[in-house]
């Protein structure tokens, strides 16, 4: 505004003085001269009045907004924050319907509509170096239990820097690296079947940062323990503690061009003690959320229990890939007096995707390039994605701890799926599984549980809301 | 595999230890929020108070400043801008952060010498080279046609003296009174064209948009600007009377307590009444309160005869109330241009 002022007016004081210095020195003149003179600095002096307002207002504006809290409403979440941004609340949400369909398995389990995950996530920071995080459970999670709300995260955290920040309260136990994943992000609409071997949300305190120029990252926590694939119900069942611990190493990520720059890779691992019935798991479950394998209603943890976890996370352009091996040891008894025995399940997976309209592969997320508009005729992202996974039980937990007759031994799985990314907060995902059982030594030829007399076919379409 | 028990006490202890461990490790950092046009004499001061600390203490103390319009400032502080120390050209602006924040206590004028206020300073004017515009005293301000620069009294200390010595000399001429001394201000104002919010801007306007035929402020912004455009463009001109403006400080109790600094702000104020203090002021063009210090340097401080806010206007309380106050005295003078 300022400078197309001044080059509005400039031609007429120009023109101003020119026409004054040729104007011939007659004393009436001389007059009109000085008159012109006064009216040329009169105007002059207007100008740079306008000008200086306006660069006040200017100041003012930008004083304002240093100091004018912010509010941000974004696909990743709502945000209000202090001017400096040390002080934030932010609202996120996450909703996912999934129609599921089961085939070849003569209605024994139910074709259906899930509302496996609604959470209102609130987030926050103050004073810049302190946060917390507070997510509810809303959904139900499993098409065959009833909702429950519950608390799935509280967590408090203290930021002294990048290589040292602490965790206290509920939170993801840093075990399985695609657990630690969040939910919107996996490949696959459910997770693989490593998962059932590592703890899920447990309560405890944990440190971790970025170390080496970001190239390693650790984690060292104290939890008070649960078992395979379970979450925290905040209550400890007896005085031990389990430790945590995890080293992820991204060591070209600061390569630009190598193919290795997205390349991370580490291991970790869990160390504790488990007592009583709730020390062992509820059971592990198929991709299609099926229980193909629980310990007998009688068999209790007791002693010790620890796992071990190496895993890889690998993005080149459009290509992803993620891999983790997981044994998980626990000892249990078939009662209270019974025989100890030590148990060891092992699985692993391996999993990759490919984004066929070029955006990049992520571990937290596609971005599509373009949001779906129909009336644009723009698409959003699309990816395709496969995985196979295995999971074996230890056949010493047949028949004392389990039964051979009810359970199976191994399930091993394939998926095949393709996900549409609507924008960074809507997605559709198509995914298909076919999971097949294996059984123990002197297992029925056919097993007492409906569900693994054949293998598992399954088609689960979810649409997503994630921001 | 061996058992392996934890003693989970021990382990949250050691976390707990760490924590305090890294939170200890911070240096020992002052902010100082000041007025506009102290900017110079803070860059001479800071480093000479750190290396005396130094000295005294062993320790090393970084200051931080923050400059702006006056009452801007006290509004910042309030509104959580962490001053170990403010140090302002006006009671008000320190006033307020007891009233209003309980930041300090109420008596906190009486916690140094001379009304905690270390240097004083007046109001006087600055011209063109030449002064075009034939601008000698108070009364060649409400001319027509004269074109003065005054920052806003309502954000700025400096616009506050300015308004508050023509107040003061238009009450102190023959047959002065309030109404007379209205019209005057009132007929100054309308010479304004254009109110900065803080005395910095106010020299920027005057001195480097070539703005107005005069400006009003500090003594010390009246020898700094000259002596940086050069006295080929610019003249000083001291009025026949002029106010007297104390320049008080006081260190932020909630905060330092807070901070742990409370006895390092202290000694930061305390260090302004010192010799190398108050030198620094004088060389600043501050006037000292020593008066052994002020005598060193007549030609920098001229004579002229000031008046007090209290004189003026019974005390920065009643004048804050009756003329800065919303739609006070100054609003409703003054027409938005």
């Amino acid at each position: 505004m300022r400078l197309s002022s001044r080059r509005q007016l400039a031609p007429v004081l120009f023109a101003l003085v020119i026409v004054s210095a040729f104007v011939p020195r007659l004393p009436a003149a001389d007059d009109d001269l000085k008159q012109l003179r006064d009216q040329i600095r009169s105007l002059e002096q207007k100008l740079l009045v306008l000008e200086r307002k306006q660069e006040i207002k200017d100041d003012d504006s930008a004083t304002a907004a240093k100091t004018a809290p912010k509010i941000s409403i974004t696909d990743k979440g709502f945000t209000l924050a202090s001017a400096d941004s040390a002080n934030s609340i932010k609202l996120r949400g996450l909703v996912q319907f999934d129609n599921r369909l089961f085939f070849g398995d003569n209605g024994i389990v139910n074709n259906s509509f899930l509302l496996r995950r609604a959470r209102l996530i609130t987030e926050g920071t103050f004073a810049k170096n302190f946060s917390f995080q507070l997510v509810p459970e809303l959904g139900g999670g499993s098409a065959t239990a009833a909702s429950a709300f519950t608390i799935l995260d509280a967590n408090l955290g203290v930021a002294v820097n990048k290589a040292l920040q602490f965790k206290f309260g509920k939170f993801k136990s840093p075990v399985g690296l695609e657990l630690l994943q969040s939910d919107s992000w996996t490949f696959f609409d459910e997770r693989s079947l490593v998962t059932n071997l590592v703890p899920n949300r447990d309560i405890g305190a944990q440190a971790s940062g970025d170390l080496f120029n970001g190239t390693v990252n650790y984690t060292a926590g104290i939890f008070n323990g649960i078992a395979d694939a379970a979450t925290s119900t905040n209550a400890d069942f007896d005085n031990e503690k389990d430790v945590v611990g995890r080293i992820f190493a991204t060591p070209f990520k600061n390569d630009a061009g190598s193919f290795l720059q997205g390349l991370s890779f580490g291991v970790s691992a869990s160390l504790g003690r488990e007592k009583g019935a709730s020390g062992r798991t509820a059971g592990y479950k198929t991709d299609g959320q099926q229980t193909f394998f629980s310990y007998a209603a009688t068999t209790i943890a007791d002693g010790q229990n620890w796992r071990l976890s190496p895993q890889f996370d690998y993005r080149n352009g459009s290509f992803g890939a993620i891999g983790e091996y997981v044994v998980s040891t626990v000892n249990v008894r078939p009662s209270a007096t019974g025989r100890k025995a030590e148990l060891q399940n092992k699985a692993w997976q391996l999993a990759a995707g490919y984004v066929l309209t070029g955006e990049d592969s992520s571990f937290a997320g596609v971005v599509p390039k373009t949001n779906f508009d129909f009336a644009n005729g723009t698409w959003g992202a699309f990816e395709v994605v496969a995985r196979y996974a295995n999971l074996k039980i230890d056949n010493a937990a047949f028949p004392l701890y389990a039964s051979a007759a009810s359970n199976a031994d191994e399930a091993t799985s394939y998926g095949v799926g393709l996900n549409w990314y609507l924008s960074k907060a809507v997605a559709f995902k198509f995914d298909y599984y076919q999971t097949n059982f294996g059984f123990a030594p002197g297992a029925p030829a056919l097993s007492t549980n409906a569900v693994l007399r054949q293998d598992e076919q399954s088609l689960i379409t979810r649409f997503q809301v994630s921001f | 595999m061996h058992d392996f028990r934890l003693p989970d006490r021990s382990v949250l202890l050691c976390l707990a230890l760490a924590v305090g461990a890294v939170t200890a490790l911070a240096d020992t950092a002052l902010l100082n929020v000041s007025y506009d046009v102290t900017r110079e004499f803070y860059k001479d001061y800071n480093p000479a108070f750190a290396a005396h600390w130094k000295a005294l203490t062993g320790e090393t103390v970084t200051i931080n400043q923050s400059h702006g319009g006056s009452a801007k400032q006290a509004r910042s502080v309030l509104d959580g801008l962490a001053a170990d120390v403010v140090t302002m050209n006006g009671a008000p602006d320190i006033d307020v952060l007891a009233s209003a924040g309980k930041l300090i206590p109420d008596d906190w004028a009486k916690r140094l010498p001379d009304n905690s206020a270390p240097s004083t300073s007046t109001i006087l004017f600055l011209v063109r080279k030449g002064n075009p515009a034939g601008i000698h005293d108070w009364s060649d301000l409400v001319k027509p046609g004269v074109s003065v620069i005054i920052p806003n009294p309502k954000t700025s200390g400096n616009g506050r003296y300015s308004y508050l010595a023509a107040w003061g000399y238009a009450l102190r001429q023959p047959g002065g009174n309030e109404e007379k001394a209205r019209a005057f201000v009132a007929a100054l104002f309308a010479n304004v064209p254009v109110l900065d919010t803080g005395g910095r801007g106010a020299t920027t306007t005057f001195a480097q948009r070539g703005i107005g035929d005069v400006l009003l402020t500090f003594e010390n912004e009246v020898a700094l600007t000259v002596k940086e455009l050069g006295a080929d463009k610019l003249e000083a001109v001291v009025p026949s009377a002029s106010i007297l403006a104390e320049n008080p400080v006081t260190w932020v109790d909630k905060v330092t307590h807070k901070h742990g600094t409370d006895k390092v702000a202290r000694a930061y104020l305390e260090y302004l009444y010192s010799d190398e203090g108050q030198e620094l002021a004088a060389k600043h063009f501050f006037r000292p309160r020593n008066p052994a210090v002020l005598a060193k340097y007549p030609d920098r401080f001229p004579a002229l005869t000031l008046f007090t806010v209290q004189e003026v206007a019974g005390g920065w309380a009643a004048a804050q109330k009756i003329h800065f106050s919303d739609g006070g005295v100054f609003d409703q003078i003054y027409l938005k241009k």
